[in-house]
């Protein structure tokens, strides 16, 4: 018992140390750092949510970039062509995202394994095509420029802040809805669908409901994007958007929780880091990919807690 | 809108159609076998284009009826590279989840994709129509390009072997019986590895042979692979996994989708196939051919 404890505490003390640090880091860094770890923050959190319906529900979604879209436009849109205010909008684009998505999910969570995979990648590319082309509303190919941000944000430093607030209130929605009755459901119906349906579980609602909860993060992600970029365009939202962040949850370790944020730490300073040196970061990339699929499936955080663990039988 | 534009773009749309056909078979083929969702096939597929424009316009380019030698050598070698790849790779991860498998075989097209930038850069290349296929014959007032000819041909055949070869040969026989029921093929002794080898390769080699194909009509360009692979998802998921004629239907169904949309809709061309796709897995997800698979039961 008391080594588990300790083992919550260090846990605890940890998070509260890369928190605290968080906040101070502008103090230290270039603005070309504190830009970088903004990004990884917004993918982070799209990331999370993905991996609530992925990881957690066993649902392999191949458009989350479809409801990414969905928030950024959304808050793009309301912030370029109306005059509401700049927390109206940032609240809009996720609840756009998880309203659409009760009638996109409506239609997937009907379908499993492959075909879920393919539906969801047939409506992330209706949602793209839509906003490339439709030139009168969304700019099409030409995108969205000039999404303003009020006084108070404006600044990297400023925006920085917000996204570590936003960020860390969404990470903690979302651990504790993880280890709610409904998350405990839903990680149930993963393991065994038909096992779960025999307890008189409804499936299919449980499974719309982690598609929407989903959906409502990667929006938030997506709107935060629009705001940190002051533009956006579809290049930012196509079918790359979603293997990102499929490949953050594999490399960072989809049956942790805080694994999507490792891996977009990870996928980042990679991706700058090797970008830097070579034109052939697809190559690397894809080395890397299938080195971990192959090798190492925990990913980062399957890494560390095996070592962890190891050290502990040790100890 | 008159009779010579509508022969004009049902005569075009079959032609594309015709070359979605040779590499969206080769994906349902596999996936059907192998029950592996690869999404390496188009960067063969990419692959096969380059190989194309490489031996013909380089290596053989002053050999008389170079495409011709081509258009076996180049298919030849992605079946090579497709055998490669399943053995040291793919097979790793048979019966994983399905996760695994997108994200591995997508690293793989990265990997492939970026070794075709490194060995023939990033310029945009083509290829010649070949002889006799060059200039064009009056269809009912429409001109219609010759080389649509040979792809009509090349759909067909490829077609129409596949057919003979899945349901009159002791090969197909045991091809059927794995995809059937891979653990009882095993025990029945059918070299169930060297079966799945074989069917990749020939995915890869059709794959290979589509990229051939479509060298001479399209621009040879890095991210040619994309646009033609969710083509394929679409045509397989109309068609129905793993089905020969419902790709073939399907890929006709889309070509055609694609040639008249541009028509009427321009804007919105693109979203046809993508609708019609979430329309099928929505109502009929075994697609228009394919037969109602009875899931594993897990208990």
């Amino acid at each position: 018992m008391q080594t588990a404890e300790s083992h919550t505490l260090l846990v605890r003390i940890s998070i509260a140390a890369a928190v605290v640090t968080a906040f101070l880091l502008p103090l230290w860094l270039h603005a070309g750092w504190i830009s970088l770890i903004t990004e990884m923050l917004i993918l982070s959190i799209a990331a999370c949510g993905y991996n609530l319906m992925m990881g957690y529900g066993g649902m392999v979604s191949f458009g989350p970039a479809g409801q990414y879209a969905l928030g950024a436009y959304t808050t793009g849109v309301l912030l370029v062509k109306t005059n509401i205010p700049f927390a109206l909008a940032m609240t809009a684009g996720p609840v756009c995202a998880a309203l659409l998505s009760i009638v996109i999910g409506w239609f997937c969570v009907r379908r499993t394994e492959v075909y879920f995979s393919l539906l969801t990648l047939a409506f992330a590319q209706i949602v793209y095509t839509v906003i490339q082309k439709w030139y009168g509303f969304t700019g099409g190919d030409d995108g969205l420029v000039g999404i303003r941000v009020p006084e108070i944000l404006s600044g990297i430093d400023k925006y920085y802040f917000f996204t570590v607030l936003v960020a860390l209130f969404c990470l903690f929605v979302m651990w504790k809805m993880i280890n709610s009755p409904f998350g405990k459901m839903i990680q149930g119906i993963r393991e065994n669908p038909r096992r779960a349906e025999f307890i008189s579980l409804n499936v299919k609602r449980y499974q719309l409901g982690i598609f929407v909860t989903s959906a409502f993060f990667l929006g938030v992600a997506g709107s935060l994007y629009s705001g940190f970029n002051g533009s956006i365009f579809p290049a930012n939202i196509d079918v790359a958007k979603s293997t990102d962040i499929i490949v953050v949850c594999l490399m960072g370790g989809m049956h942790h929780f805080l694994g999507p944020v490792l891996g977009s730490i990870a996928y980042i300073l990679i991706n700058k880091i090797i970008a830097n040196y070579t034109q052939y970061w697809a190559l690397v990339l894809g080395i890397i990919i299938i080195g971990l699929v192959l090798y190492a499936q925990g990913g980062i955080a399957g890494f560390i807690s095996e070592r962890y663990s190891a050290l502990r039988r040790e100890a | 809108m008159n009779l010579q534009l509508a022969v004009m773009q049902l005569l075009n749309g079959l032609g594309s159609g015709m070359i979605i056909f040779l590499v969206a078979i080769g994906l349902s083929i596999i996936f059907g076998t192998l029950k592996v969702l690869n999404l390496a096939h188009a960067a063969i597929y990419m692959l096969g284009a380059y190989l194309c424009f490489w031996l013909s316009q380089i290596v053989l380019a002053h050999f008389p009826g170079n495409f011709w030698l081509v258009i076996f050598l180049a298919p030849l070698g992605t079946a090579l590279i497709g055998a490669l790849v399943e053995i040291f790779i793919i097979r790793r991860i048979y019966g994983q989840d399905l996760m695994y498998q997108f994200i591995l075989t997508f690293g793989l097209s990265l990997v492939i994709a970026d070794l075709v930038k490194l060995c023939w850069g990033m310029e945009v290349h083509y290829v010649p129509i070949p002889w006799p296929f060059q200039g064009s014959v009056p269809v009912l007032g429409a001109y219609l390009l010759k080389y649509q000819l040979f792809l009509y041909m090349a759909g067909t055949s490829v077609f129409a072997g596949l057919l003979l070869l899945m349901n009159y040969t002791k090969l197909g026989m045991l091809i059927r019986a794995v995809t059937y029921h891979r653990d009882m093929a095993n025990a029945l002794g059918i070299n169930v590895p060297k079966v799945y080898t074989g069917v990749f390769m020939l995915g890869s080699c059709l794959a290979g042979f589509g990229g051939v194909a479509a060298a001479p009509v399209t621009s040879i360009t890095l991210g040619m692979d994309h646009i033609v692979l969710v083509q394929c998802f679409i045509v397989v998921v109309i068609g129905g996994m793993g089905s020969i004629t419902g790709a073939f239907l399907g890929s006709i169904i889309l070509g055609l989708l694609n040639s008249f949309g541009i028509l009427y809709l321009p804007q919105l061309a693109l979203v046809f196939g993508f609708v019609l796709m979430a329309i099928i897995l929505i109502a009929r997800p075994y697609g228009l051919m394919g037969e109602p698979m009875e899931a594993e039961e897990k208990l």
